[in-house]
């Protein structure tokens, strides 16, 4: 009897993508743009938690709080710099500018540690509890909490918080919001921070369980993008159920099917939620912008 | 009646013929490099098609490389045909990938949505490779035979120059045909404003199609070229960075410019070759490019060409 065991494993596995999808719904909410380069922000959380932690000999919790600002800088930069001049414009360039931006970040990473195999140190101890026919790693327990935990802020913050309100307004029309007032350029550039961070943690909780590579980037896109796919565009809760029903798909195919399938899960799952049901689970089907 | 800037644009056709001798000055190495920028221009020249003047964000260009290179090596190592012999179901197969691309496009999916999607395709025409062990020799490679074009030796970095250079000016000429007749002022429609081409009678389903079979087609006989130079395939030659390198080359040269499709295979391949000893430079060099050209230069260095004489700007763009 291997299904409990495979869908709570596949759970685990969910949250993180559910945690990258939940970052770039984060950007898309607030500036309609899909960040074809968000993988690589949360390859870019992951080294610099590498780097405060093994590399500065901090503690690992002052060591991701350190890593989770860098990222917000640098999610801050790349909108106003980068993003900013050209939101207004079509889509191509947008998408490009954001794969390109994430280009340079994957090509420092590989030039300064594409030789090298890094692992981020847990700092709990690794063990495991027996629920029935049931194992239950420490690392299990660890992100599914750490990422129900962001679940609940950012839905405190959008539905209970006036920042929802402006995230609906800036969504519905810049224009109108920015003349009720809203500062929409430092919005956006604040949403893209904290999607960069939220995209750190993901990072961070990645590089608990696989090694560092200047190419977990691309692996992390493509799962977040069918995690946001299944679950439906611009979905907070989507976002998370999509990438949990992704992780449970990904071990019942792997283990009933082929391990073979596990690869390709996320492509299948992504054409064919597109193809099928565009909207997702729970989207609002608004993905283009006329 | 022929206009003056028509007899003018024939002198294009005077630089295929100037550059005959060029392997006379070149050494081995030199030479497989031009060779590869030959081969290049195809590739580019297809995904600019789709990207720049059908202005749809379809990533698939990876996979209809890989899907013509393929082809060409499998029909060579399995059936043991002369590689000219490849050129056209490359193309062809590169043609039927395009159709299959076309079909979210054909469901109403846009925008993002479709340049996700694509990626996914393309991904997964990766892992196809990989696993289909017994055809493709998985994620080891497969090597491609040698071959000759009716006796005359192909493994000749110099004799492989000649036929490539036959193959990219008949692509060139081919697209520029197409882009300067009915489908083109279509594909321009389309780009501008798909609704708006659909209320004057456009069917734009079918230029959908079309284009992206023409695309898929004129970059499988990219990958076919492919096969022929490097001799060696293997799943890791058509990954994202693959795709990165590609869209250096149409953003760089000009998007939805032909001249810039050239431009941006002859200037653009060459840099992984300055750079092959420092793993990570390559990406770094191409993000900084095109972050530079959006923001700097959105027409490409086609567009500085096009300044410099009204001879090099292109009839399809809008603006031209």
């Amino acid at each position: 009897m291997m299904l409990p065991q495979l869908v709570v494993s596949g759970i685990s596995t969910g949250m993180l993508y559910a945690v990258v999808a939940l970052s770039m719904t984060v950007v898309y909410k607030a500036t309609t743009v899909v960040n074809f380069g968000h993988g690589d922000l949360v390859m870019a959380g992951a080294y610099a938690a590498f780097v405060f932690t093994a590399g500065l000999g901090l503690p690992f919790v002052p060591g991701l709080v350190l890593a989770l600002g860098v990222l917000f800088l640098m999610g801050l930069v790349i909108e106003r710099a980068l993003i900013a001049p050209i939101l207004a414009g079509p889509h191509l360039a947008l998408a490009m500018m954001a794969l390109a931006a994430g280009n340079v970040l994957r090509g420092a990473a590989r030039l300064e540690w594409g030789r090298e195999t890094l692992m981020l140190a847990r700092p709990y101890p690794q063990t495991a509890f027996l629920l029935g026919p049931v194992v239950l790693t420490m690392d299990d327990i660890v992100i599914t909490g750490v990422v129900t935990l962001l679940l609940l802020v950012l839905f405190a913050v959008f539905h209970l918080s006036p920042v929802g309100k402006i995230v609906q307004a800036v969504f519905q029309s810049q224009r109108g919001a920015a003349l009720v007032g809203i500062n929409v350029s430092a919005f956006h550039g604040t949403m893209w921070g904290t999607g960069a961070a939220l995209g750190a943690v993901g990072g961070a909780l990645l590089a608990l369980n696989t090694a560092l590579t200047p190419d977990m980037g691309a692996w992390t896109l493509v799962r977040g993008f069918a995690a946001m796919t299944l679950g439906g565009f611009g979905s907070l809760y989507g976002a998370v159920l999509g990438g949990v029903l992704l992780g449970i798909m990904e071990k019942l195919l792997g283990f009933y099917v082929s391990t073979a399938f596990i690869d390709i899960t996320a492509y299948v799952v992504t054409i064919a939620v597109l193809l099928v049901r565009p909207r997702g689970l729970f989207g609002s089907g608004a993905l283009r912008r006329v | 009646m022929a206009s003056p800037r028509r007899h003018q644009r024939r002198l294009f056709w005077l630089l295929p013929l100037a550059l005959l001798p060029l392997p006379l000055f070149l050494d081995q190495y030199q030479q497989y490099v031009v060779n590869l920028m030959l081969m290049y221009v195809p590739v580019g020249v297809g995904f600019n098609v789709v990207v720049g003047n059908l202005g749809q964000l379809a990533f698939s260009n990876v996979a209809f490389f890989g899907v013509g290179a393929y082809t060409a090596g499998i029909l060579m190592a399995k059936l043991g045909l002369p590689w000219w012999a490849t050129v056209p179901p490359a193309g062809v197969m590169g043609a039927l990938a395009g159709c299959a691309a076309s079909v979210p496009a054909l469901r109403g999916v846009r925008s993002f949505a479709l340049a996700i999607m694509t990626l996914a395709f393309g991904e997964l025409m990766r892992w196809t490779y990989i696993r289909s062990e017994w055809l493709t020799g998985g994620s080891m490679g497969m090597a491609v035979p040698a071959s000759d074009l009716l006796g005359w030796r192909l493994d000749l970095e110099a004799h492989k120059f000649y036929v490539f250079l036959v193959l990219a000016t008949a692509v060139v000429i081919a697209t520029d045909r197409l882009l300067r007749s009915r489908v083109g002022r279509a594909f321009m429609a389309i780009k501008d404003n798909e609704t708006a081409a659909a209320a004057m009678g456009v069917a734009t389903g079918r230029y959908y199609v079309l284009g992206l079979a023409w695309s898929g087609f004129v970059v499988g006989i990219g990958g076919a070229m492919y096969a022929l130079l490097v001799g060696h395939l293997s799943p890791d030659s058509f990954n994202l960075i693959e795709l990165i390198l590609e869209f250096a080359i149409i953003m760089v040269g000009g998007l939805g410019s032909l001249v810039g499709s050239v431009l941006g295979a002859l200037v653009i391949t060459a840099t992984p070759e300055i750079f092959a000893n420092f793993p990570g430079f390559e990406e770094l060099i191409f993000g900084l490019l095109i972050v530079l050209v959006i923001l700097v230069l959105p027409r490409g260095l086609a567009s500085l060409l096009a300044r410099l004489h009204p001879l090099f700007r292109d009839r399809y763009l809008e603006d031209a």
